[in-house]
């Protein structure tokens, strides 16, 4: 049986403006799960009700079987944090926070540890407050690599980085995960740095989670079809349909759950089938987060 | 497991605090040697001293606790595998050990100078009740620095604390079993001086009990 790394269940907390509701998910050993939402959607909120941070109001947060936020020093034995807003002391060097970390986790792989100085190529002795942001974050995505976590979360860890710099994080990360016993949650707005390396992806806006599937999933449900509708011709209202826009006599049709039987569904109201496109996951992700606000709204 | 890692976050903490430390320490240290040199030396190396004190005071908590949470250093820190708990224990215990202990070294000194030296015993009192003045000044802005996330407040207790000294002395001044007792070759711990004593370390006390209870009530901690 694949062991569940984090189990969320019914998660609530409110602040003054915002309000996170009803989040459950989980993550098992193995995966990759991309955490995708707009800024401001709560993606950094569980992170820190994860981490302890931050203490939720409802339901029941399991990370590592422990726990959270009662056991949150056992599970955090074992979790490697980094975030983009997330600092290292500044007026000391990496290999500082190097020493003291290995200090503390008995796993600190030093060898791994060079191969990322090289391949990030930081230089440990350089203090933190002399590097760039990019080479911030990547040193702090050492930090928490060399450790060898069973879990990574990691909260926007790519946003204002470079797209070589992205490339080295993301390849690393797909690295993590080939040892089976681990997993990664990974929080982005970026589209495309999710659909590179996640199995697992999960959609939130405003506080909720608005879909969750695997990834291939994702790609093969979403659909976009270009329709002929002739004059007097009016489509059909289909429970999975999210978008539908006209212009004349062309229409395009986003479906959440395509399947083959949706042409002939078009085809006998009377439209003509021109043309059935795949969705790219940033477009799936923004059709999912208006199509949702509409029912929110409705 | 946790002690131990606590007790690494406070060390870590010290040494990060190793310059601010040493540098009061020496110029805390000049400040009580000018002391016995004469009268308006004893004045400025009194002034002088209390402005390290001050400083430390000011920079330990606003350095080492405010811009840490300001500058998400703290997230690092709260990520590292101890309880939100253990942490603010280990920034209280380090910060507080870092400056007790340059009081203490200081305030030890002032004492040895003021035995050793021609200047009267009757003065020890009053500048004892003046350390101990600071020592409360540290533990208040150390507790609202823990418990408050407010510039505001933070800047209110700073100034406070850098104006009331300068009624605290004259008051001081003016118990006539402190002003009366001041040339003894005796410190003489007069019922004013025990007062004021037992007020500052009870205001220090409570400020940091009070502190502790608003931290352990926080759900939020970055």
């Amino acid at each position: 049986m694949t062991e569940r790394l984090i189990e969320v269940a019914g998660v609530e907390k409110a602040y003054r403006f915002f309000r996170l509701t009803n989040v459950s998910l989980e993550l098992e050993a193995g995966q990759i799960m991309g955490f995708v939402g707009p800024n401001g959607a709560g993606k950094s909120t569980l992170m820190r009700i994860l981490m302890g941070m931050a203490r939720h109001d409802r339901g029941s947060v399991r990370v590592l079987g422990h726990p959270i936020p009662e056991q949150q020093a056992p599970a955090k034995r074992d979790i490697g944090f980094v975030s983009e807003d997330m600092r290292l002391h500044g007026n000391v060097s990496l290999a500082w926070h190097m020493k003291l970390i290995a200090s503390i986790y008995p796993a600190w792989d030093a060898t791994y540890a060079d191969v990322l100085l090289d391949r990030f190529n930081l230089h440990a002795e350089q203090q933190i407050k002399a590097l760039s942001h990019g080479e911030r974050v990547k040193a702090t995505l050492l930090l928490a690599l060399a450790r060898r976590p069973r879990l990574l979360l990691l909260d926007e860890p790519t946003t204002g980085l470079d797209p070589v710099a992205r490339h080295e994080i993301l390849t690393e990360l797909m690295a993590v995960v080939q040892d089976e016993r681990r997993a990664v949650l990974f929080s982005s707005h970026n589209t495309q740095d999710v659909e590179q390396i996640s199995d697992q992806i999960v959609f939130i806006d405003r506080g909720r989670i608005i879909d969750a599937s695997d990834k291939e999933t994702f790609l093969d449900r979403w659909r976009r079809l270009h329709l002929d509708v002739p004059a007097g011709v009016e489509l059909p209202a289909l429970q999975d349909v999210v978008e539908t826009r006209t212009s004349g006599q062309i229409a395009i049709v986003t479906t959440k759950a395509y399947s083959p039987g949706l042409e002939t569904i078009y085809q006998r109201a009377g439209a003509q089938v021109r043309d059935i496109q795949r969705m790219t996951l940033e477009e799936i992700f923004v059709a999912n987060v208006m199509s949702n606000r509409r029912e929110q709204a409705a | 497991m946790n002690a131990t890692l606590v007790r690494r976050l406070i060390l870590m903490d010290l040494y990060l605090m190793r310059w601010p430390v040493a540098g009061s320490l020496l110029a805390g240290s000049v400040a009580i040697a000018m002391m016995p040199l004469g009268a308006v030396s004893s004045y400025v190396g009194s002034v002088c001293l209390i402005c390290v004190l001050v400083i430390l005071n000011i920079v330990l908590v606003m350095t080492f606790i405010v811009q840490e949470k300001k500058d998400k250093v703290q997230i690092f820190m709260l990520s590292l595998p101890v309880s939100t708990t253990q942490y603010t224990a280990a920034k209280l215990l380090a910060n507080a050990t870092a400056f007790a202990g340059c009081w203490v070294a200081l305030t030890i000194a002032v004492v040895a100078v003021i035995d050793a030296s021609a200047l009267p015993n009757g003065t020890l009192p009053f500048l004892l009740a003046v350390l101990a003045y600071l020592l409360m000044y540290y533990c208040v802005l150390l507790a609202v620095g823990l418990a408050s996330d407010s510039a505001g407040w933070h800047a209110t207790v700073i100034t406070i604390g850098n104006v009331s000294v300068n009624f605290l002395i004259p008051w001081l001044w003016s118990r006539p079993s402190i002003y009366q007792n001041r040339n003894s070759p005796f410190a003489v711990w007069s019922g004013d001086i025990v007062a004021v004593l037992a007020i500052e370390i009870a205001v220090a006390m409570a400020a940091l009990g009070l502190a502790l209870y608003v931290r352990s009530c926080r759900t939020d901690f970055v």
